[in-house]
């Protein structure tokens, strides 16, 4: 018994350990290829070893491309995309979880359906009318079509049904207006479920490759994906991997950075002192 | 009528926003894309009505059928092999025989980080990798033993770098979501299946798998929408000609390439048909199980 414990346990560790190298490889040797100078072996089992780290490639790359044009763009897309998305979502969860209004489940419901055609089907007259409306080459054209997500309407509903109704009850005694119930009593009990959708949609938003590409038509513009998938071709067919690839870090580490720091406070306690006895 | 639309002026007031975006940016454009197919237009001038035509051209358009063939290979291969590694890595990291709450939470973290990762930026590193006479990839093959492949310059090889990032990349997220069902689970099952002597193999599938159900369910939902709107990994990872692109790259590309608008939306509309059609029968063999 205890023999075949050992060897489940021994099994379990082997296998994550496994799955676990992986998922991060690719992350690490493409950190390493970043850092190396051009004139090292970049062949085969070669691009593993650095010997002289350098930044060489990330300073060729500020040359080659608008960089901090590209990340204000970025930065900008994703956060007003971000905080527009989280407020509106969790506005309309409320909506379907705390009032039994005519009509909910059946428009909880096409809500829900309209999840299974995506909008990209759409991308020629979504071109047309953004042009009408002005928005090609406008960073809102990211942001406007998607402050309120089906997705994210699904997920706060499920986390605000569970808010125990007293809480909405007791303000609604006291005088509080509808709205003033969501910003108040709401958004502060339901900060943990922000935390991890915001982290999620944060990630999609500046991972967002296709709506740029579609609507953001010169350089200036770009988002820092959209400039990053020209790299291999923006200087003929000669770009160096290693410029390429401090490129590729430049996308990712970031973001695994800000994931890893938004994961501490994922782990907030859930409805911790809203109701008391 | 008023009188309801007064007294629950609120929540309306609420779903408002997305209703109207929904119709402005999904439900219109839906619709145009219809009215387009059904013309020949280049983007410039009006849009002449020419019937079927654009349906004519693509059934007998070699680049469509091929693209759509992708497309059903990167769906079936996804659904499998996605769905499967995420339930093995969700049941390892949900196993007793991990003890330590801090192993656990570090290894929760770091197989979710390929998730985290940009597809392009994924499909750059993987465009090295699996280079032919550079890569990594090859070297590894060479040292077992094998001839030098042509990953992404042969017809035969070049979708299997598109499948591996695909995996790589949308297990993460499934995992999780396995894993919070994984949780849900009461122990006691197991505990009374351990008393009545079944083995592992048979509480996996007599326990486990039947409880995941509904969760199963929404991920085979949701990762065919996310299968049939691929775009990104078989951008950035090209195989010679059309040999790696899914059907909706195939589609940007004939509407914002070749700029022919009323081919593109007839694409269009074949994709929403198809997509329907699956859901409808998801959830008509979903309703015969008698589980909705």
């Amino acid at each position: 018994m205890n023999r075949n414990k050992m060897i489940s346990s021994v099994a379990v560790y082997g296998l994550l350990i496994f799955i676990t190298l992986i998922c991060l490889f690719p992350i690490v040797w493409m950190c390493l290829i970043s850092i190396k100078s051009t004139s090292e072996s970049i062949t085969g089992f070669h691009s593993i070893v650095v010997e002289h780290p350098t930044l060489a490639n990330f300073r060729r790359l500020f040359e080659m491309i608008p960089v901090w044009q590209n990340t204000f763009n970025s930065v900008f897309t994703t956060i007003m995309g971000t905080i527009t998305s989280l407020f509106f979502c969790a506005l309309a969860g409320f909506a379907f979880a705390k009032y039994r209004f005519p009509g909910r489940t059946f428009l909880f419901y096409f809500v829900i359906a309209t999840m299974l055609v995506p909008p990209e089907v759409g991308s020629v007259p979504l071109f047309i009318i953004m042009r009408k409306v002005g928005l090609i080459n406008s960073l809102w054209s990211l942001v406007v079509p998607r402050i309120a997500t089906a997705v994210g309407i699904f997920y706060m509903n499920q986390y605000i049904a569970d808010v125990p109704d007293e809480l909405v009850e007791a303000a609604r005694i006291d005088g509080c207006s509808d709205f003033g119930i969501f910003m108040k009593v709401i958004l502060p009990v339901i900060k943990p479920a922000m935390a991890s959708w915001g982290a999620i949609t944060l990630i999609a938003r500046w991972n967002d490759f296709f709506w740029p590409l579609l609507y953001l038509r010169k350089q200036a513009k770009y988002t820092l994906m959209v400039t990053i998938s020209l790299l291999p071709v923006s200087e003929g067919l000669s770009t160096p991997w290693p410029v390429i690839l401090a490129g590729t870090t430049l996308v990712i580490i970031p973001i695994i950075v800000l994931y890893l720091i938004l994961e501490k406070f994922q782990k907030a306690g859930i409805m911790e002192g809203a109701v008391k006895g | 009528m008023l009188r309801t639309l007064k007294k629950y002026k609120a929540p309306y007031l609420f779903i408002l926003p997305f209703f109207i975006l929904f119709f402005v940016f999904q439900l219109i454009p839906t619709i145009w894309t219809v009215y387009i197919s059904l013309t020949d237009w280049k983007g410039i001038g009006s849009p002449e009505f020419c019937g079927f035509g654009n349906y004519q051209k693509m059934a007998v358009d070699d680049m469509f059928w091929e693209s759509l063939g992708n497309t059903v290979v990167y769906w079936i291969s996804g659904l499998i092999l996605i769905i499967c590694c995420a339930l093995l890595i969700a049941c390892l990291l949900n196993s007793r025989y991990l003890r330590k709450d801090s192993a656990r939470a570090f290894f929760k973290t770091a197989t979710f980080l390929p998730n985290i990762c940009a597809a392009i930026a994924m499909g750059l590193i993987f465009r090295m990798l699996f280079d032919e006479n550079v890569g990594l990839v090859n070297e590894v093959v060479s040292l077992a033993g094998g001839p030098k492949v042509p990953w992404l310059t042969s017809t035969t090889f070049s979708k299997i770098p598109v499948i591996i990032l695909n995996v790589w990349r949308y297990t993460p997220w499934f995992t999780m979501i396995l894993l919070s069902g994984l949780l849900n689970i009461s122990k006691d099952y197991y505990e009374a299946a351990t008393v009545d002597g079944a083995n592992a193999a048979q509480q996996f599938w007599f326990i486990t798998l039947p409880s995941l159900k509904n969760i199963l369910f929404f991920c085979s939902v949701t990762l065919t929408v996310d299968m049939w709107k691929l775009f990104n990994e078989s951008y950035i990872l090209p195989g010679p000609g059309t040999s790696n692109s899914s059907l909706f790259q195939y589609m940007y590309e004939s509407g914002f390439n070749v700029f022919n608008m009323g081919y593109a939306s007839a694409i269009g509309v074949v994709l929403i048909l198809i997509l329907m059609v699956i859901s409808v029968i998801q959830f008509a063999v979903r309703r015969r199980q008698g589980e909705l």
